[in-house]
C-alpha cells in the first residue's frame, strides 16, 4: 500500500514536473553528404544540453531530442513526424540542407509548430505564406552571401567570372544567387560548371573555365571536397582570384588545402574572424564566447560557422520561450506551440554569433547585410578578415 | 484469415500511434514498388537497379503539372502513369532482350542518367533543391493531409495493384513468366513469346512503381531526386530479396519489416551505444547479412516451410475446347530434303521421310549422326538451310516452335525442363498455354476465371493419363527422374498434341521406369496421337516403334520396320563397323 | 577544341581509366570464382589510403583493429582445423604490428596501409560468403550490399567526413608527350599495367593460377580435380583487395580521399567489369578506360550532366555486347 503511494506520488510529481518543460526536436544530418555542416550544430547543441554553452531559459526545463536524417529529405520528414507525434515537441530546429528544410515545411506547418531552419535556401522562408508562418532560418542566405561575393568582386574590378560548383541543392542554390547578383551587377559569368564532392578528378571542368579566362572563380563547394577544383585550378596554371563559399569555413579545408588554398577569399558569417573584428561588430563577443566554448570541448580551431547558426537558433529560441511562458503553458502543447511561434516572429535585437536578429511578420530571417557578412581571406593558413560592408 | 487482415487495416489508422501511422504509409508506398521486384526480379529473373526511378517519372509529373499547370492531382496520377508506361516501354525495349549481367547494369544505367537528368535540368524540375508546396489528394472534397486519411489512399491503391498482379501471376502469363525465367527454351516451345512477355513485365512492374511516386510526392508534398536515386532503387531491392523474392507475401514481409529496422535501429543504436548518428547503418547492414544467413531464399520462404501444408481438392469439371479441325488422311509429317550446317560441318543432309497417321516412328543413329539437329529442325529451335517440313499439309519450315505449337507439334526434351519451384500441376497446365487466349488485362482483372478452371482440369486429366495425379500439388522438383519425364508427356498432352516429338524419353531411365515409359506410349497412340521419338535404346525404340528412319553422317541410310532395319547391312556397318 | 586540352582530357581520362580498369580487375577476378559481385570492394579501396593518412597524423587507424579482429574471429571459426588459427592469429599479430611500424617510419605508411587492409578481403570471404555455398548471385549481391553499409559505416566512424590529402608516392611532373601529367598519375598507369601483365602471367602459366581459373569455369570438375574451391574463393578475394587497395594507394594524392568516394568507385568499375561480361580480363581494362576517357570529356562538355552521359552511352555498348556474347539455346 505504502509502495503504491510512493509511486502514485512519484507519478504525480512527474507528470507536474513534465508540465513544466518545453521539449525541443532536432533533425540534422549529422551523416551523409552534409556531415561536414551538421556534426559541428550537433555538437553545439549538445554544448547546450550539457549546460556548458549557454543558461537555460527561466522557470523551465528544455529537454532536446536529437535525430540524424543523414541528409536524406525523406528521412528528415520522418523525423519531423516522430517529433512531432511522438515525442511532442514544442519546437523543430534543424533541416541542415535545403531540401530537407523544404521537406520538412509541410509537416511542421500542418502540426503546428515553429521550426527553425538551418539551412540557406531563401525559398524557405520567403514569402511568409501560410505555411512559412511557421518556419523561420538563422543562416543567411544564399542570396545575401552571393551579394557579398560579387560586391566584392566588382570593388576589385573584375569583369567576367565563372562558376564551378556541387551538383547537390547546395551548389546549384549558389548557382542561381550567383549568377544572378553577379548579372544584376554586371558581370558576365563565362562558365558555369558541375562536379560531385565525390568526383576524384574535375580536369574536364577546370580546362573548360580557363580556356574562358575568367578574372575570377568561384567554387561553390562544402567541406574538404572544395580542395580538389582549387587544386586542379592552381596546378594547371590559373591566376585569377578564387572565391570559395562560406561552406568551406572549417579547419578540414585549410589542412587539406595547404598551399592551394592561400589566398582565397570567401564571405562568411563575422563568427569565422569573430577575434578580429572590430569592436563595433554587435555580434563580436557573443561569436567570442561560443568559440570559447566549443574550442574548450573540441580543440583549438575546431569551431565552424555551421555551428554558429545552430547557436543562434537556440538563442532566439531561448529568448523566445521566455516571452512565450507568460502567454501560455507548456503543457498545453497547441497552445505553447503558437505562442512560441508568435514569440519568436516578435524576436528583437538577439545577438547572435552571426549578426543581430530583428525578426517581423515578413522577415523570418532578420538578418541586415551589412551586419552579417564580412569577406575573409586565407592567409598563411588562417582566415584573416579582409573586409566588411559596414 | 484476409478478411481479418483487412479489418485490422481499415481500423489501423485508428489505432496506431500517430508516428506509426506515418511510417505505415511509407511502407505502403514501398510495397507497391517491392510488388513490382516480385514480379520482375522474384518471378522473371530480371534484376532490376533501375525502379525508383519509375518512381520518379510518375512523381514528378505529377508535380510538375500540379505546380505549373495547376490541375488536380489525379489527374496527375494518369498522366504520370501514362509517362511511366511511355518510359517503361521504351527502355523495356532496349532493356529486356539483353542477356545475363548487362540487363541489370542497363537498369543501372537509366537509373542514374534520369536521377542526373532529374537534378541537373534545374529550370524543368527545379532541380535538387527540390519543388514543395504540392498540392495534397482530395476525395470528394476532403483533403487527404493527414496520415489519417491518406492510410486509405495508399493501402487502397496498393490492395488493388496487388490483387491484380496475384491474379496475373496466378494465370496463364505468370506461369510461363515464371517457366520464361527458368528456361527460355522450354517456354518457348509451348508457345511463349519471350521478348513480349518480357516487355509486359517490365511495364507493370514499372507502373507498380509509378504509383508509388505518385503518392509519395502528394504524401509528402515536396519534390527533389533524393527519393528517386540509384540508392533508393537498391533499398526496394533488399526488402524484395529479404523478404523473399519470389514470394508474394514476401514482398510485404520484406517492405514492412526494412520500414520499421530503419526507424527501431535510429530508436535502440544510440541506447544501446550512447550516441547516434554513425552506428545505425553498420546495425542495419550486418542485420541484413544475419537475416541472409538465415535464410538465403528471403524470410517468407523460412517461415512457409515451417507453416502447415493445406492441399487443395483436384480440379473438376470439363476441360479446354479439343481441336475441332479434321486430321489429313495422307501423312502427318512431310519432311524433304532437310539440310542443316553449322560453319564447316553438314549435319543433316537432304533427309526426307514422312510420319504417317496413328504410328510410332523412331528415329534412330549411332552418335553425330545428326538425331537432335533433325529434332530441334522439327520443334522450330532451328531453320534448316534448305529442305522443306510439312505438317497437317501446311508448310512449317522455319515457323517458330510458339506457331507450330499451336498446329500441334508439340515436343518434350532430353533433359527434363520443368519448374522444379512450380507444381506437378502448374507445370503440366504450362502445356495449355496454346490452348488459351486470355489476354494479360483480362487475367488482372479476374475475368479468366473460368478458362484457368478448365485449363487446369484439362492438366489434371493430362496428370491422371500418364498415373501422376497424386503427386498434383507437389513441387516438380520433389519428383524422380522417371517421373519428370512422366510429367514432361503430361505438358505435352496438356496442349492435345497431334504429333508429339519425344527426344531421349528413355535416357537415364531404369528398367521397370522404360517399361512404364513404353506402355504410357503405347495408350497415347491408342489414344490417337501420332508419336515421333529418338532415342538410343535400341530395345525400347525397336519393341516400341512401328517404323524407324536411321540416320548416318547427317544422311538416313534406311527406313522401315524394326525388324528390317536390324537386319540391313548399312545399319549394321554404321553402327558396328568403324567409328562413328 | 586544342590539341592541349584535348591530351589533358586524355591522359586524365587515362589516369581514372587506369583506377576503374584495376577496380573492374578485382571484381571481375572475384566474380569469375565465386559468383560475387564484391560491391563493398570500392568502400576498401579507399580505406587503404585513408589509412595511410591517419597513420601519417600519427594515430593508428581503426581499419588496423577491424582487420585484426576479423583474423581472431576467422581463426575461432576454423578453431579445429590444424594449423590453421595459429596461422591467422599470427597474421593479425602481424597486421597490428604494421599499424605500428607505420607510425613510427612514415615513409612505410602506404605499405603498411595496404597490408593493414589487405586481410580484409579473405575474411569477409570466409565469415559472410563461404558459409552460403548454393546461394544465388542475387542473394550473394544483396549480401554485398549489406556488407557495403557496414564498411561505409565503419568507415565514417574510422575517418570521419572529410576527405584527406596524401603526399605523392613520385612528386612533380613529367613530360609526356609534351604534355605536363602528375608523375603520380605515370605511376598509376604503369602500375596498373604492369598488374595487368602480372595476372596474365599468373592465370596463365602458374599453376594455381589456371587451378582458380578451373575452379571459375567449373566448380564440382575442380573439385574432383582436388582443387579446393573455398581456398580459391579466399585466394580470389585476397588478389583482389590487394589489387584495390594498391589502386587506392595510388590514385589518393591525385584527388584526395574520403570515406564516401567508394562506392561510386565501385560502381564505376562494376561498369567496366560488367562491359567485359564479368569474365575477360582484358575486356575489364578496356571498360575501365573506356569509362574514364567518357567521363573526362564529358566533364569538359557538359560537366551537369557528365555521369548521366556515361551511363547513358554505356546502353549501346550493352546492347553491342549482349548480343555478340554466345547466344544461349540448350543448357547443360
Amino acid at each position: 500500500m505504502r509502495k503504491g503511494l510512493v509511486w502514485l506520488g512519484a507519478f504525480v510529481l512527474s507528470a507536474a514536473l513534465a508540465q513544466a518543460e518545453v521539449r525541443i526536436g532536432v533533425t540534422l544530418s549529422a551523416t551523409g553528404p552534409a556531415a561536414s555542416l551538421g556534426i559541428p550544430e550537433k555538437n553545439t547543441l549538445l554544448l547546450i544540453e550539457a549546460g556548458r554553452l549557454d543558461r537555460m531559459p527561466k522557470g523551465v526545463k528544455v529537454r532536446f531530442f536529437i535525430l540524424d536524417d543523414g541528409t536524406d529529405p525523406t528521412a528528415a520528414v520522418k523525423n519531423t513526424q516522430k517529433l512531432i507525434q511522438e515525442n511532442r515537441v514544442h519546437l523543430i530546429i534543424g533541416g541542415t540542407t535545403s531540401p530537407n528544410s523544404l521537406a520538412m515545411i509541410d509537416a511542421v506547418a500542418e502540426a503546428g509548430v515553429p521550426f527553425i531552419s538551418l539551412a540557406a535556401a531563401k525559398a524557405i522562408v520567403s514569402p511568409v505564406d501560410e505555411k512559412r508562418y511557421w518556419v523561420f532560418k538563422t543562416p543567411q542566405t544564399d542570396e545575401l552571401m552571393s551579394q557579398a561575393v560579387v560586391q566584392d568582386m566588382v570593388a576589385r574590378g573584375f569583369k567576367t567570372v565563372a562558376y564551378l560548383g556541387f551538383n547537390t541543392a547546395y551548389g546549384e542554390g549558389w548557382a542561381r544567387e550567383f549568377e544572378k547578383a553577379a548579372k544584376a551587377a554586371g558581370l558576365r559569368v563565362v562558365a558555369s560548371e558541375r562536379y560531385s564532392p565525390k568526383d576524384t578528378s574535375v580536369t574536364g571542368q577546370v580546362l573548360k573555365i580557363l580556356s574562358r579566362r575568367p578574372d575570377a572563380v568561384l567554387i561553390g563547394a562544402a567541406g574538404t571536397p572544395a580542395v580538389l577544383p582549387q587544386r586542379t585550378l592552381v596546378e594547371k596554371g590559373y591566376k585569377g582570384q578564387i572565391y570559395q563559399t562560406h561552406g568551406v569555413a572549417n579547419p578540414a579545408f585549410l589542412k587539406v588545402g595547404g598551399r592551394f588554398v592561400e589566398g582565397t577569399l570567401l564571405p562568411a558569417g563575422p563568427i569565422l574572424v569573430a577575434a578580429q573584428l572590430p569592436d563595433a561588430f554587435p555580434s563580436k563577443r557573443v561569436a567570442l564566447t561560443y568559440i570559447a566554448a566549443y574550442e574548450a570541448e573540441h580543440g583549438v580551431g575546431s569551431y565552424s560557422t555551421f555551428g554558429g547558426h545552430a547557436y543562434d537558433a537556440w538563442l532566439i529560441a531561448r529568448s523566445a520561450i521566455e516571452r512565450a511562458l507568460g502567454a501560455a503553458d507548456p503543457g498545453d502543447l497547441a497552445a505553447f506551440r503558437k505562442a512560441l511561434r508568435d514569440a519568436i516572429e516578435g524576436t528583437q535585437g538577439v545577438v547572435g554569433t552571426h549578426g543581430v536578429f530583428n525578426l517581423s511578420p515578413t522577415d523570418h530571417l532578420g538578418l541586415k547585410f551589412e551586419d552579417a557578412a564580412v569577406i575573409v581571406r586565407v592567409k598563411d593558413g588562417k582566415w584573416v578578415l579582409e573586409r566588411s560592408f559596414r | 484469415m484476409i478478411a481479418l487482415a483487412l479489418v485490422l487495416l481499415l481500423a489501423l489508422p485508428w489505432v496506431l500511434p500517430p508516428f506509426y501511422q506515418t511510417l505505415f504509409v511509407f511502407y505502403a508506398i514501398a510495397a507497391l514498388v517491392v510488388l513490382g521486384l516480385y514480379l520482375l526480379t522474384g518471378l522473371a529473373g530480371l534484376t532490376s537497379f533501375g525502379q525508383a526511378a519509375f518512381m520518379g517519372v510518375a512523381g514528378y509529373t505529377s508535380a510538375l503539372l500540379a505546380l505549373r499547370v495547376g490541375v488536380s492531382p489525379w489527374v496527375g496520377l494518369f498522366a504520370g502513369l501514362a509517362v511511366t508506361f511511355v518510359f517503361a516501354l521504351l527502355l523495356g525495349l532496349l532493356t529486356v532482350r539483353l542477356k545475363g549481367h548487362y540487363l541489370p547494369l542497363a537498369t543501372i544505367a537509366w537509373q542514374v542518367a534520369l536521377y542526373i537528368v532529374m537534378g541537373s535540368w534545374v529550370a524543368l524540375t527545379g532541380g535538387r533543391t527540390g519543388l514543395s508546396d504540392l498540392p495534397a489528394v482530395a476525395v470528394f472534397g476532403l483533403e487527404l493531409r493527414d496520415p489519417r486519411y491518406f492510410h486509405y489512399l495508399a493501402w487502397g491503391l496498393l490492395l488493388l495493384y496487388a490483387l491484380a498482379l496475384y491474379r496475373l501471376v496466378h494465370s496463364r502469363h505468370g506461369r510461363m513468366i515464371r517457366a520464361l525465367r527458368g528456361d527460355a527454351v522450354a517456354a518457348a516451345s509451348f508457345g511463349a513469346r519471350p521478348p513480349e512477355l518480357k516487355l509486359w513485365t517490365f511495364v507493370i512492374a514499372a507502373l507498380g512503381a509509378g504509383i508509388a511516386g505518385w503518392l509519395y510526392v502528394h504524401f509528402v508534398r515536396f519534390v527533389n531526386p533524393s527519393p528517386f536515386s540509384l540508392e533508393a532503387s537498391i533499398f526496394y531491392l533488399i526488402m524484395a530479396v529479404v523478404g523473399g523474392v519470389g514470394s508474394f507475401p514476401g514482398a510485404f514481409l520484406g517492405a514492412g519489416l526494412l520500414t520499421g529496422l530503419e526507424q527501431w535501429l535510429k530508436d535502440l543504436v544510440p541506447l544501446v551505444l550512447g550516441k547516434s548518428g554513425n552506428y545505425e547503418v553498420i546495425a542495419y547492414g550486418l542485420i541484413l547479412v544475419g537475416i541472409l544467413h538465415l535464410a538465403p531464399r528471403g524470410l517468407w520462404p523460412w517461415v512457409e516451410a515451417r507453416l502447415p501444408r493445406r492441399t487443395p481438392p483436384p480440379p473438376e469439371g470439363e476441360g479446354l475446347a479439343p481441336r475441332a479441325e479434321p486430321l489429313p488422311e495422307g501423312p502427318l509429317l512431310v519432311v524433304e530434303d532437310l539440310t542443316k550446317s553449322f560453319g564447316g560441318l553438314l549435319a543433316v543432309n537432304g533427309l526426307s521421310f514422312a510420319v504417317r497417321r496413328g504410328e510410332i516412328l523412331g528415329l534412330i543413329g549411332p552418335n553425330g549422326a545428326g538425331k537432335s539437329t533433325t529434332f530441334n529442325l522439327l520443334a522450330g529451335v532451328l531453320r534448316p538451310d534448305r529442305g522443306r517440313i510439312v505438317f497437317r499439309e501446311r508448310e512449317i519450315t522455319g515457323r517458330y516452335p510458339f506457331e507450330t505449337v499451336r498446329l500441334g507439334l508439340v515436343r518434350t526434351f532430353q533433359h527434363p525442363h520443368l519448374f522444379p519451384e512450380m507444381t506437378v500441376l502448374e507445370n503440366a497446365m504450362l502445356g495449355t498455354y496454346p490452348r488459351t487466349h486470355a489476354p494479360m488485362l483480362a487475367s488482372m482483372l479476374g475475368l479468366d476465371a473460368n478458362e484457368e478452371r478448365r485449363a487446369a482440369a484439362e492438366a489434371y486429366r493430362a496428370l491422371v493419363r500418364v498415373g501422376l495425379a497424386e503427386k498434383a500439388f507437389l513441387k516438380a522438383g520433389a519428383l524422380s527422374l522417371g517421373e519428370q519425364r512422366k510429367l514432361e508427356v503430361a505438358r505435352a498432352l496438356a496442349a492435345d498434341p497431334v504429333l508429339l516429338l519425344l527426344d531421349e524419353p528413355a535416357a537415364g531411365l531404369r528398367a521397370g521406369e522404360k517399361r512404364a515409359l513404353a506402355e504410357l506410349i503405347r495408350r497415347l497412340r491408342e489414344e490417337g496421337i501420332t508419336v515421333l521419338l529418338v532415342d538410343h535404346d535400341m530395345e525400347l525404340v525397336m519393341h516400341l516403334v512401328d517404323r524407324v528412319v536411321v540416320m548416318h553422317y547427317g544422311e538416313k541410310i534406311a527406313e522401315g520396320p524394326p525388324e528390317a532395319v536390324q537386319r540391313d547391312p548399312a545399319v549394321l556397318e554404321a553402327y558396328l563397323g568403324g567409328a562413328a | 577544341m586544342d590539341p592541349l586540352i584535348f591530351g589533358f582530357l586524355l591522359s586524365d581520362g587515362l589516369i581514372s581509366g587506369a583506377l576503374y580498369a584495376l577496380v573492374a580487375l578485382a571484381l571481375v577476378l572475384v566474380f569469375a570464382v565465386t559468383r560475387v559481385i564484391l560491391i563493398p570492394m570500392g568502400e576498401w579501396v579507399v580505406f587503404a589510403p585513408l589509412t595511410q593518412a591517419v597513420l601519417l597524423e600519427g594515430r593508428l587507424p581503426g581499419t588496423v583493429w577491424l582487420s585484426a579482429g576479423l583474423l581472431l574471429v576467422w581463426a575461432v571459426l576454423d578453431r579445429r582445423r590444424g594449423r590453421t588459427p595459429l596461422l591467422l592469429a599470427l597474421a593479425a599479430a602481424l597486421v597490428v604490428a604494421a599499424g605500428y611500424l607505420g607510425l613510427a617510419v612514415p615513409a612505410l605508411a602506404p605499405l603498411v596501409a595496404i597490408l593493414v587492409v589487405l586481410p580484409l578481403g579473405p575474411a569477409n570471404f570466409r565469415l559472410f560468403f563461404e558459409p552460403l555455398p548454393g546461394a544465388t548471385v542475387l542473394v550473394y549481391l544483396i549480401l554485398a550490399v549489406g556488407l557495403h553499409f557496414v564498411y561505409k559505416g565503419l568507415g565514417l566512424a574510422f575517418f570521419g567526413p572529410e576527405q584527406f590529402g596524401l603526399p605523392a608516392l613520385l612528386p612533380g611532373e613529367a613530360s609526356v608527350f609534351g604534355l605536363p601529367v602528375p608523375r603520380q598519375g605515370v605511376l598509376m598507369v604503369v602500375a596498373a599495367g604492369a598488374l595487368m601483365a602480372a595476372l596474365y602471367l599468373f592465370f596463365a602459366r602458374s599453376l594455381f593460377g589456371k587451378a582458380l581459373r578451373a575452379a571459375a569455369v567449373n566448380r564440382i570438375g575442380a573439385r574432383l580435380s582436388g582443387i579446393s574451391v573455398r581456398e580459391a574463393g579466399r585466394v580470389a578475394f585476397l588478389l583482389a583487395t590487394g589489387i584495390g587497395a594498391l589502386a587506392g594507394v595510388l590514385v589518393a594524392p591525385l584527388s584526395n580521399a574520403s570515406y564516401e568516394m567508394g562506392f561510386l568507385l565501385g560502381l564505376k568499375g562494376f561498369v567496366a567489369a560488367i562491359v567485359a561480361g564479368l569474365s575477360s580480363y582484358p575486356l575489364a581494362v578496356a571498360g575501365g578506360v573506356l569509362v574514364g576517357v567518357l567521363e573526362s570529356f564529358s566533364s569538359f562538355f557538359a560537366s551537369a550532366y557528365k555521369e548521366a552521359i556515361v551511363f547513358a552511352l554505356l546502353l549501346p555498348v550493352l546492347a553491342w555486347r549482349s548480343v555478340s556474347s554466345l547466344a544461349l539455346e540448350e543448357e547443360e
